[in-house]
């Protein structure tokens, strides 16, 4: 059973978009939005109401971790997955703290970013169905 | 990047000398004799004056007399030393023929050799012409020293900046060529998906390349930080070596594991010491004939805590064993099923277990093959 929500990806690089859009068209429904820095994101973010944001932490100007805290405020209910190349625990747990839900190393074979992405859903939408997120 | 001085000529023009004695006529023969050899010749009469005139001369050598009214030649040396540590010019003490306590007791306060009076003025030039040379060449390794130091740092920020940013593009490559492959997109003709196989494989191999570099640099940057937590080394080395299965399978290889069912907890950092396994493992596999055994113990007991790794390869040249754990220290053995090796896993393996507070070593067993063994500390 496929994911019926909207998600949005957030990362500067066009090839890693490239390759995670790929890996959610395997748990995916409707096409994946993408943004290619911070401020794109909260503005698709606002326009969508995405259930889902993949968000990577390295992007010039707005980074991840403030583009998080400005989604968290946005939304306090928004289900955030960090992207990360270097995970340093710093991060992780800064993060963790502004409200993420979980992350995921870039370069993760994409069978165990497959996994990864399906437990979050299992555990954060009712069996697989997804509505837009209540303000 | 700074350019590494080169030895300078050397040249004792204009080196700094303080003389200190409380009988002026010493002084007097000592800068008669000093005086064609173009130094700069400071003095000072008593202990507390040689103090106050070394901060503001910073002399390079210091004739010291042993015996002065108030604090002597021993206190002042052992002040000067005190006070600028290993800054300090070294201390020549002037003493009286007879006075052979002095010497051993000058020495024993940090001074570096002895002009006996009455003096000899060849012997008094040559002893302070000999350790001007060795004070400038002391100085000149520290900063030789401080010059590397500051390149092999700047090195592995390089590395690591460098590994960085190679990383997501070669995850890209590896991943979208793995969509390729699997038919996702479509279906591949056997030519076109034998080539993008081999552009999957290289992928792989430079990021395992890439990651190593970065646990270098990391290392060496002494940013690797352990998250110690109790372990049960033999659960971290079954999961090692029911994954290891899978891939030494393609050879025929068999790992076996004799930890089962024995538990053993450990202070370590659970994901540093599963990737010293793995790595001890995949060599293993690696350097191993096909259809060879692995075989993988957990020594646990009162007092210890360890395991270990022994193949059935050709074991290691004794003329190579010291290369073993060093960065880049690829052996003339090589894989038997044309595997890459970087050359860098047992030097990282090696940091993580020193990080650990343990031992890794390697032994070849009588017959064939090699042992490598981790000992780890005991939790208290």
């Amino acid at each position: 059973m496929k994911f019926s929500g909207s998600i949005l990806l957030v990362d500067d690089e066009a090839h890693i978009r490239k390759f995670i859009a790929l890996v959610l068209r395997q748990i995916q429904e409707a096409k994946t939005i993408e943004a290619s820095n911070g401020e794109e994101a909260l503005a698709l973010y606002a326009q969508h109401r995405p259930a889902l944001v993949l968000l990577d932490v390295n992007m010039p100007k707005l980074g991840g971790l403030e583009t998080l805290r400005a989604l968290k405020t946005i939304n306090p209910e928004c289900v955030v997955v960090m992207l990360t190349s270097l995970a340093t625990r710093q991060v992780i747990e800064e993060a963790a703290e502004f409200g993420a839900t979980n992350y995921i190393r870039k370069d993760t074979p994409k069978d165990e970013i497959l996994k990864a992405l399906r437990e979050t859903i299992e555990e954060n939408f009712d069996s697989a169905e997804s509505s837009p997120s209540p303000l | 990047m700074e350019h590494l001085t080169s030895l300078p000529e050397i040249d004792l023009e204009g080196r700094k000398i303080l003389i200190v004695d409380d009988d002026r006529v010493n002084l007097r023969i000592l800068k008669g004799i000093l005086k064609g050899a173009h130094y700069v010749i400071s003095e000072a009469e008593s202990g507390e004056a040689a103090l106050e005139i070394y901060e503001k001369v910073r002399p390079q050598l210091v004739l010291l007399d042993v015996m002065m009214p108030g604090i002597d030649g021993l206190e002042t040396c052992r002040r000067l030393r005190q006070t600028y540590a290993s800054d300090c010019a070294p201390v020549i003490f002037i003493t009286a023929k007879s006075e052979s306590d002095d010497v051993v007791e000058g020495l024993a306060a940090g001074g570096v050799d002895y002009l006996p009076k009455p003096f000899k003025p060849k012997e008094v030039l040559a002893r302070i012409r000999a350790h001007l040379q060795s004070q400038i060449l002391i100085e000149h390794q520290k900063l030789l020293v401080e010059q590397l130091s500051n390149a092999n740092a700047s090195k592995n920020k390089f590395l690591g900046m460098a590994a960085h940013d190679l990383r997501n593009p070669l995850a890209s490559i590896r991943g979208l060529a793995e969509f390729l492959s699997d038919g996702t997109v479509g279906p591949l003709t056997p030519d076109q998906l034998d080539l993008v196989k081999t552009i999957h494989g290289a992928s792989q191999s430079m990021l395992d390349l890439v990651n190593e570099l970065l646990d270098v640099a990391t290392i060496e940057a002494g940013e690797l930080r352990l998250q110690l937590e109790l372990q049960d080394l033999g659960a971290l080395l079954e999961k090692s070596v029911y994954l290891s299965n899978i891939e030494a399978a393609k050879k025929t290889t068999k790992i076996i594991c004799t930890a089962s069912g024995d538990s053993s907890f450990a202070l370590v950092d659970g994901a540093k010491i599963r990737q010293v396994i793995d790595n001890l493992i995949s060599n293993a596999a690696k350097f191993s004939p096909p259809g060879s055994t692995i075989t993988v113990e957990l020594h646990a007991g009162p007092g210890r805590r360890g395991f270990s790794v022994k193949d059935q390869g050709p074991g290691i040249p004794e003329s190579e064993k010291d290369k073993l754990f060093k960065d880049f220290g690829r052996l003339s053995v090589k894989p038997t099923g044309g595997e890459k090796s970087t050359g860098l896993g047992l030097a990282i393996c090696r940091k993580i277990i020193d990080a650990h507070g343990g031992m890794i070593s390697a032994e070849n067993l009588p017959g064939l093959g090699c042992e490598f063994r981790v000992t780890l500390p005991c939790p208290p």
